[in-house]
């Protein structure tokens, strides 16, 4: 490996995605076990395993159209749009079974009225729980978030792929500094966030720096590999 | 049970310096000596020590997720087995690259080891210093865990490859997506033991000899994917070493539950619907 111009592009582009996996955990509506039985909003599962579930599709999706052309542009957006459907067909088919097979009404406990549709929430809040069901802004929030993290996963791969024009390795390479960054995020928010809306999305500035820290390390030691075979 | 040692800022019979020592000692040991005995015999049957090295790595990374759980992360046990895992094999691709590239492939391990340790601490750093986590342990816990990652996943990439050489792992592990399932089922063999065992009465040794267990299962999808890299003799004795480890730490960890359970009572069948 020969450093020049390109080396710090590349150091910089992984620096970038990793940044916006960390902050794009952030708008994911997390809710965790409370969520799973519907005593919280958002979806019911942790956010490693959403952020996880969404970056790689979009990964794979970056992947693909990396086969067909080498226009970034396209790359990148083939990456939000990958991550974006998967964590927005989660959300959807989350809703369904909160909806009919729980029966729970989809309210926030965060917010007053919904800032996009502007509905009323206490009156639907059930006592002694903190909102139920994915809610239009928790949804609105969650696909940003998966795209921010789909972009993210693909503006890692790409140079990755650049650097060691190997497929499987840049892939695997490009897995592993996604879920330094999502942990990394996800302990920041300290379990459940609803999106946005969320007072603990303010907390966002913590997990940049903390992001920043690490992908500079991650990015430095992945411009060193070689493709192998 | 004094034999046991209770959770919760983690009092514990075996001291987490010394499964340290061992698993670092063990797996390094371990890998290194399964590489020279295949390249010396110019065999592959002894790829199988590799997947063995790798148990001691998992014990101790389940003993370190033990430590830093115990505390409370606030996003459930699997997130930090994923951040092991996913420090780890950025360590293994690093250290096994860098060594060949300088030209001493058997450096491999050792470049690794110490990028995870140096690694894994830095981000225990950053969760304490600008997440704000104030966990005592979490620098060490982080390095731990970094350390076990990597040393797990190239224990198991050498029980599939049967060499250390870098071209040979990528060709191998890498490019037949052999990888995913080391990620996954060691993941499952760091994080799991203590999400399954969780709770006031969470005992050392009943986690640890669960990790044991998973290795095993682990062991034995390693074995499945040597057969089809390595050939039939050294993929089935995985398989069988593999199944052996499972079987006996299966029937230790069923001993060690009955010891810990107030009772352990049948269900029977369900009972006929009544309306």
């Amino acid at each position: 490996m020969n450093f020049d111009a390109y080396t710090i592009v590349y150091i910089l582009e992984i620096l970038v995605g990793g940044l916006l996996v960390g902050i794009g955990v952030h708008f994911v509506p997390v809710g965790g076990a409370p969520a799973a039985m519907a005593q919280a909003a958002g979806i019911g599962t942790g956010t490693v395993q959403l952020a996880a579930g969404s970056g790689l599709t979009g990964l794979l999706a970056a992947g693909l159209m990396m086969s067909v052309t080498d226009n970034i542009w396209i790359i990148l957006a083939s990456g939000a749009v990958g991550a974006g459907i998967m964590i927005g067909s989660t959300m959807l088919t989350g809703s369904w079974i909160y909806a009919y097979a729980v029966g729970a009404p989809f309210a926030s406990a965060k917010v007053n009225y919904d800032p996009i549709t502007g509905f009323s929430q206490p009156p639907y809040v059930a006592p002694g729980t903190v909102g139920q069901g994915i809610p239009t802004i928790c949804f609105v929030s969650g696909l940003i978030g998966g795209m921010m993290g789909g972009l993210g996963g693909a503006m890692i791969y790409y140079p990755l792929y650049l650097i060691n024009g190997n497929a499987a390795l840049s892939a695997m390479f490009a897995i592993g500094i996604f879920l330094v960054n999502a942990v990394i995020a996800s302990w920041n928010i300290q379990g459940t966030i609803e999106g946005f809306h969320d007072p603990k999305f303010k907390k966002w500035p913590f997990a940049f720096r903390a992001c920043a820290i690490a992908s500079i390390l991650l990015a430095l030691a992945s411009v060193l590999i070689t493709g192998g075979a | 049970m004094s034999l046991g040692g209770a959770a919760g800022g983690a009092p514990s019979a075996f001291d987490p310096k010394k499964l340290r020592i061992y698993g670092l000692v063990g797996s390094v040991v371990g890998i290194y000596l399964g590489a020279i005995l295949n390249s010396a015999l110019n065999t592959e049957v002894f790829s199988f020590i590799g997947a063995v090295a790798a148990i001691f790595a998992v014990v101790m990374g389940a003993n370190a997720v033990r430590r830093v759980c115990a505390y409370g992360i606030g996003t459930g046990v699997p997130s930090i087995g994923m951040l092991a895992l996913g420090m780890g094999i950025i360590a293994v691709m690093f250290g096994l690259s860098v060594a060949e590239t300088l030209g001493f492939g058997m450096l491999g391990p050792i470049i690794t080891l110490v990028y995870a340790g140096i690694f894994g601490y830095i981000i225990g750093v950053i969760a304490n210093k600008v997440i704000k986590f104030n966990i005592p342990v979490m620098e060490e816990g982080n390095a731990d865990l970094s350390m076990a990652g990597a040393l797990a996943i190239l224990g198991w990439s050498f029980a599939i490859s049967g060499t250390l050489g870098y071209e040979d792992i990528v060709t191998d592990v890498l490019m037949t997506g052999y990888i995913a399932i080391i990620f996954i089922a060691g993941g499952l063999a760091i994080l799991h033991p203590f999400n399954a065992n969780l709770g006031p009465d969470e005992k050392q040794d009943r986690t640890l000899v669960n990790a044991i267990m998973v290795s095993g299962i682990a062991m034995i999808t390693t074995g499945i994917a040597a057969l089809l890299t390595q050939g039939l003799a050294a993929g089935l004795l995985q398989l069988i070493i593999g199944f052996a480890i499972w079987f006996y730490f299966f029937r230790m960890y069923y001993r060690l539950v009955k010891r810990d359970a107030s009772a352990v009572v049948g269900t029977g069948l369900l009972p006929p619907t009544v309306q």
